[in-house]
């Protein structure tokens, strides 16, 4: 009851005391027309009557839990207002300042009396560690808001930094940024990219809150677990490594350090001066050197979601392959100057290949002006001018195999080349891949001119309509020696030019009249699947090698069971050069598998035999 | 309907040496990649043919035929290793 009484009438006072600056009719202290205000009276008998408690010595006791409660209040109040939603200021100064001349200056008019002041001075830095624990709340409960806007958010960061120094919040601050990471982004709905953007700003912002990099690695670490699981992360990241345009990655890579891996081994010396030298926190993992954490920079921390190198480069080759062989615009310096940058960061070895892809290219041109020059002189002329891609087939990823025939003027320039090429590299031929490469074609039909860019198969499959305006997909798929369903496939863009139909199933028909005579070039849309054999058929290509050994050991052991089979792989099998490496248990459960199905293999009670 | 080709084909292909066999027997390296000691196929580490017929890659036959003190064999046949003219 008493401390109710108290509470209301200092908190009273108060709310008078910060308010008196402000102008509106009515005074806002009593709520009675400023004319007549009454403020000076109150204040008067509020001072006289802290006068004669202090006096009876009995008003620290009968006041303090009222005033420590109002001040608190009042704290929370301010910052909330102040401070919420802005993070391009730094508060705390202000906030300091604030607190030492409102808060005690209020204080100070309540306890005026002289023996009051020490204990004053001691109340203030209670109140300033009070003060601080609350600014540190509000920015944590924010913390992903500010983590996001890292650049910007810089001056908040900083604030809680000087925070986290003085309070004792760094474990809230673990767990709730956590669990903000988790809520907000760890789910299917999120794009790969925005989650990579997301741990890219966390990994920058953090650094700044905890050079020792302790805060970073607990925080991140399920957004590390859920990207590892996500199948576009490393494309993702090398999509934004070598996108056009500044971002930061690009700008982390500029900077061109050597990769730093976890498993690196590094001496236990520390560099730098030892005066500053600060020990990890007490929540830092001991298995992981401090320097790795402190060292290791964005592109390092990108890298080692997965851990492996090998990765990001087979990834960022296929990128380069799509590049290369579906848009053939590729701007060559730019492609260098990458490879060369990333050469920096992950190593000479690793990115030979594509050095060796991008010579090819390289290669090509020379190869084909010699070849025109060659011709010129001679004065011949090819019927089609070829401008030929000349590819390392070692060096570039396998390729899905297409079979076609091509008509015999396309056949007949392709044969010319070889020959040109023949006599200008001894002893070396070329194999064409009819379905990669692109021309461009110029249809007429009915008086209407139109221009398609398109691969030599879309190419081969309209020219068999000029002798002949209808076609069985069978009869097609025979004359053109292609499978039925590639046929089909590629008959689609026709189809959807407007130039084919499909009249009865089955039967394509060149149409009576084209319609949309407007559009000039068409270029043929990038089609969705990539030149490259997908990942899953070269596996199993891989896979395939296996069976000789698992054929030979089942022929001289009779029957084994799956993990029989398995260690005998990897003693004997996984040696080769080829990358095909390790093969899981799981893995080669699924192969065996699908040999059962193909009826080469027997399962019966737990071992595996070769069918009698 | 009539079809015309217009210039600019750019067409794709892979090249390859026109010998009878994949591998280096030296080096084990397909004759298309290059051997141990190059960086860059083709022009840059070619191959060669001896009288036998046998043919590696230039860099590890001569390899092998400076390891050799007395006569100089093919090693595939142990016939005297001649080059191909």
């Amino acid at each position: 009851m008493q401390f109710v009484t108290c509470y209301v009438f200092y908190s009273f006072i108060f709310c008078y005391f910060f308010t008196g600056e402000e102008k509106s009719p009515l005074c806002e202290g009593c709520t009675i027309d400023i004319d007549d205000c009454t403020c000076q009276d109150i204040i008067d008998t509020f001072h006289s009557v802290n006068r004669q408690l202090d006096e009876m010595g009995i008003l620290e006791r009968l006041s303090g839990a009222a005033v420590t409660s109002i001040v608190h209040n009042q704290i929370q109040r301010y910052i909330n207002t102040t401070c919420k939603g802005n993070f391009e200021t730094s508060y705390i100064d202000h906030l300091e300042k604030w607190l030492d001349t409102k808060v005690l200056g209020w204080l100070n008019s309540i306890y005026a009396g002289e023996k009051n002041q020490c204990s004053i001075s001691a109340f203030r830095g209670r109140l300033l560690h009070f003060l601080f624990e609350t600014y540190a709340h509000a920015r944590i409960e924010q913390l992903f808001a500010i983590v996001i806007d890292y650049p910007e958010s810089e001056p908040a960061i900083l604030d809680l930094k000087t925070c986290l120094e003085k309070t004792n919040l760094r474990a809230l601050l673990m767990t709730s940024l956590r669990k903000e990471l988790e809520d907000r982004l760890l789910h299917p709905g999120v794009n790969t990219t925005d989650i990579l953007l997301a741990y890219i700003s966390a990994i920058r912002s953090l650094r700044v809150l905890d050079p020792a990099g302790v805060i970073l690695e607990i925080v991140s670490e399920p957004v590390r677990k859920y990207l590892r699981s996500r199948e576009d992360t490393v494309r993702c990241i090398v999509l934004c490594l070598t996108e056009e345009g500044s971002n930061e990655l690009l700008d982390e890579l500029i900077k061109g350090q050597p990769l730093i891996l976890e498993d690196d081994t590094c001496s236990d010396q520390e560099e730098g001066d030892w005066e500053t030298w600060m020990p990890d926190p007490v929540d830092a993992d001991p298995s992981s050197t401090s320097k790795s954490r402190r060292g290791s920079d964005i592109i390092s921390m990108l890298v080692n979601i997965y851990g492996s190198k090998e990765l990001f480069v087979n990834e960022y080759r296929t990128l380069l392959t799509d590049r290369i062989l579906s848009q053939f615009n590729c701007d060559m310096e730019r492609e260098l100057r990458y490879l060369e940058m990333l050469k920096l960061r992950f190593g000479e070895s690793q990115l030979h290949y594509c050095e060796v892809m991008l010579k090819d290219i390289a290669d090509s041109k020379r190869i084909n002006s010699r070849i025109v020059q060659e011709m010129d002189n001679a004065g011949q002329k090819m019927d089609i001018d070829i401008n030929a891609l000349i590819l390392s087939a070692q060096f570039w990823p396998s390729f899905r195999e297409e079979k076609i025939t091509l008509p015999t003027e396309m056949q007949k320039s392709l044969e010319e080349y070889t020959k040109k090429f023949e006599a200008l590299k001894g002893n070396r031929t070329l194999n064409w891949k009819p379905h990669l490469g692109m021309m461009k074609i110029e249809v007429e039909h009915k008086g209407t001119m139109l221009n398609f860019s398109v691969s030599p198969v879309h190419a081969a499959i309209i020219m068999k309509f000029q002798t002949q305006s209808r076609w069985d997909v069978e009869e097609l798929s025979g004359v053109l020696q292609m499978s039925v369903s590639a046929l089909r496939r590629k008959i689609t863009y026709w189809q959807s030019q407007g130039l084919l139909k499909e009249e009865v199933p089955d039967t394509f028909v060149l149409v009576d009249e084209v319609k949309g005579q407007g559009h000039e070039v068409v270029m043929a849309e990038d089609e969705s699947e990539s030149a490259m054999t997908s990942a899953y058929q070269q596996r199993e290509e891989e896979l395939q090698v296996f069976w000789t050994y698992i054929v030979a050991m089942l022929t001289n052991l009779e029957s084994l069971p799956l993990d029989r089979i398995h260690t005998m792989l990897r003693m004997f099998a996984v040696q080769g050069p080829s990358s095909s490496g390790e093969v899981s248990q799981q893995e080669l459960k699924g192969f065996l598998d699908r040999q059962i199905k193909d009826q080469k293999l027997v399962y019966v009670s737990g071992v595996y035999r070769l069918p009698k | 309907m009539k079809v015309k080709i217009k210039s600019n084909w750019t067409a794709v292909a892979s090249w390859r040496w026109i010998a009878n066999d994949e591998n280096c027997g030296i080096c084990r390296m397909p004759f298309d990649g290059c051997c141990p000691d190059c960086k860059l196929p083709g022009d840059d580490c070619p191959l060669v043919w001896g009288q036998c017929s046998h043919c590696f890659h230039i860099h590890c036959i001569v390899k092998w035929l400076n390891s050799q003190q007395v006569h100089q064999l093919c090693p595939m046949c142990r016939q005297e290793w001649k080059f191909k003219e």
